[in-house]
């Protein structure tokens, strides 16, 4: 019989305490494994669903708020900006593509996004692509002759119910204004899945305050440069006005990212309690199974087992608890990523690339059971230390 | 006998320490002078000499071109223009956030533009000097994604510019490059 079955046979002679304690394990691992899979394809889901275009242009007010509602359609939309903006951006020589949108309704909370045809263009610098699935693109109309025409995101039609041909709306002020399902988007895992596009024209007719207005409004205004060169001239040219700003959406994400990774530090300290917790769970587990087994190794001893052996059999099941564990905890904690990425998709919340092959498996896999065997290394040196003779004694 | 096994087990392991020490402080050290003599080699180019280097017709310098290839040094302000994982970027003599500081780099030549295919993991502070590390490239250059460039580094390295020099008055701020 080799130290190995030992192990193995001592783990099933006292299954409820191995089983509850693999069962630690396995749980302070999916903890562990869950908030990195998370952490991770938040951050990964932000940079996929970021926009093509590098500048921003809005409302003076928060960037953040500007780029979370305008680009993953989070947040309240800033105050509008006149349509006039747009006419200076698209005219100006360093600019090859200027984009108008105009945000602010809903319909059962997939948001309106009003804008030209120019938003589903493709270009050689664009990653996204857009295709319909069924129906077609909704047509420009010009601002006195609104069609209400929308084209609706893949999440969007696929929730709501909407298919091609229907007409809705919502709220009694919009009955009047009610839109005609003309095409639906194929998906492109980004927040355009749960949008609903328009015209600027319908959009503009819909609304009480921008139908009385001359000049009309805009929310935001997506732009892309000739050079990249001409970026920080832009930027600066814009931001020097007293109405609007210009913001590059990286440079947001990248300090939603700083303030993530606080969080980060933050989680990974709970999780250093709680990977010490259950290293100190599975110590007691392993040191009062080998003060129980003093009897049986003082036997195995004087049956001509050597120290080594004994010191062997304890490192073993430790480890096997661990690997156990281990193993049990990576596939629950991908269980648990994947429920809360469908959760965060649920409200709108960017998640990507989940379970992407990397190092994080092997990494925490070998982690757990090195302090397996850290854990059952002093239980495995008392076993080691255990005196025939004292402990073979007569129990009475 | 007894006595003795212990004895010699206690040498072997306080051997087999000494060892691994010995060896790890050889490693260290041999990795600080590595470093060190890596940061003597590498050129530090400067806007100032980006922008000298530039001729008629979009043309650089010959003594510019030389640095082809070369892994060398720009200082500067990251402007992401590219994806957030900071993949491609811009570096720019002057920050883009500030609405008040001084001139804004308006062409090509201010300019370099930064690839980094693995993306680069830093704190990122629009208002902070970044050191930047790569392969030099200077002439046009039309990219399929990023549109026309004069001066680029690939595969780049990020990080903080910490501890930047301070001049002595009479001293000259710009630093020569080595070659």
């Amino acid at each position: 019989m080799t130290i190995l079955m030992v192990a193995l046979k001592y783990l099933r002679g006292r299954f409820v305490a191995s089983a509850l304690t693999s069962l630690s394990v396995a749980l302070g691992v999916s903890l562990v494994v869950a908030s990195v899979l998370l952490s991770r394809g938040i951050q990964q889901g932000f940079i996929e669903g970021t926009t093509d275009y590098s500048l921003l242009v809005g409302a003076k007010g928060s960037p953040t708020q500007l780029v979370l509602n305008v680009v993953f359609r989070m947040d309240v939309p800033t105050p509008n900006i006149s349509y006039s903006t747009y006419g200076q951006l698209r005219d100006d020589p360093r600019v090859e593509v200027a984009v108008p949108v105009a945000m602010g309704d809903a319909y059962q909370g997939y948001r309106y996004v009003a804008t030209t045809g120019g938003y589903f263009a493709a270009f050689p610098w664009r990653r996204k692509t857009f295709a319909i699935s069924e129906g077609r693109f909704f047509r420009d109309d010009p601002p006195e002759q609104p069609m209400y025409e929308a084209m609706l995101g893949a999440d969007a039609a696929r929730l709501t119910g909407l298919r091609v041909g229907d007409r809705f709306h919502e709220g009694e002020e919009m009955a009047e204004y009610p839109m005609t399902v003309v095409g639906i988007l194929r998906s492109t895992n980004s927040a355009d899945d749960r949008a609903i596009f328009f015209s600027l024209a319908s959009y503009w007719e819909m609304n009480e305050v921008s139908r009385k207005m001359k000049v009309k409004p805009l929310t935001a205004v997506l732009v892309r440069p000739k050079r990249m060169s001409d970026l920080a001239g832009l930027h600066r040219g814009v931001n020097v006005t007293a109405e609007t700003q210009a913001v590059f959406p990286s440079a947001v994400l990248l300090n939603i990212f700083n303030v993530l990774r606080l969080v980060d530090a933050v989680i990974a300290i709970i999780l250093a309690f709680v990977v010490l917790v259950v290293l100190l769970y599975l110590f007691v587990s392993m040191y009062s199974a080998t003060l129980e087994r003093k009897r049986e190794i003082a036997t195995m001893r004087a049956l001509g087992a050597r120290r080594a052996t004994i010191l062997g059999i304890v490192l073993l099941e430790s480890c096997a608890l661990a690997v156990i564990g281990g193993a049990f905890g990576i596939a629950g904690g991908h269980g648990v990523a994947y429920l809360g990425a469908s959760m965060l998709a649920g409200r709108g919340g960017p998640v990507a690339n989940l379970f992407a092959v990397g190092a994080l498996e092997p990494v925490v896999f070998g982690s757990v059971v090195a302090l397996g065997a850290l854990a059952g290394l002093l239980p495995a040196v008392l076993a080691y230390r255990t005196e025939v003779a004292e402990n073979l004694a007569p129990l009475s | 006998m007894r006595h003795c096994r212990r004895v010699w087990a206690f040498e072997r392991v306080r051997t087999t320490l000494a060892a691994s020490l010995c060896l790890a402080c050889a490693n260290f050290g041999l990795a600080a002078y590595g470093q060190l003599t890596y940061a003597e080699e590498v050129p530090r180019l400067t806007f100032a000499q980006l922008v000298d280097s530039i001729r008629a017709n979009f043309e650089v310098t010959q003594t510019m071109k030389s640095y082809n290839g070369k892994e060398v040094e720009i200082h500067g302000f990251i402007i992401p223009a590219g994806p957030p994982d900071l993949s491609f970027f811009l570096l720019s003599r002057v920050s883009a956030m500030g609405n008040y500081c001084c001139e804004v780099p308006v062409g090509q030549d201010e300019t370099v533009y930064v690839y980094a295919p693995k993306g680069v993991k830093i704190l990122y502070d629009p208002l902070r000097v970044y050191k930047v590390r790569g392969a030099f490239e200077a002439g046009p250059y039309t990219d399929r994604i990023y549109g026309v460039s004069l001066f680029r580094v690939r595969n780049a390295r990020v990080e903080e510019a910490v501890g930047a020099k301070i001049f002595k008055v009479g001293e000259t701020p710009a630093p020569t490059p080595s070659k």
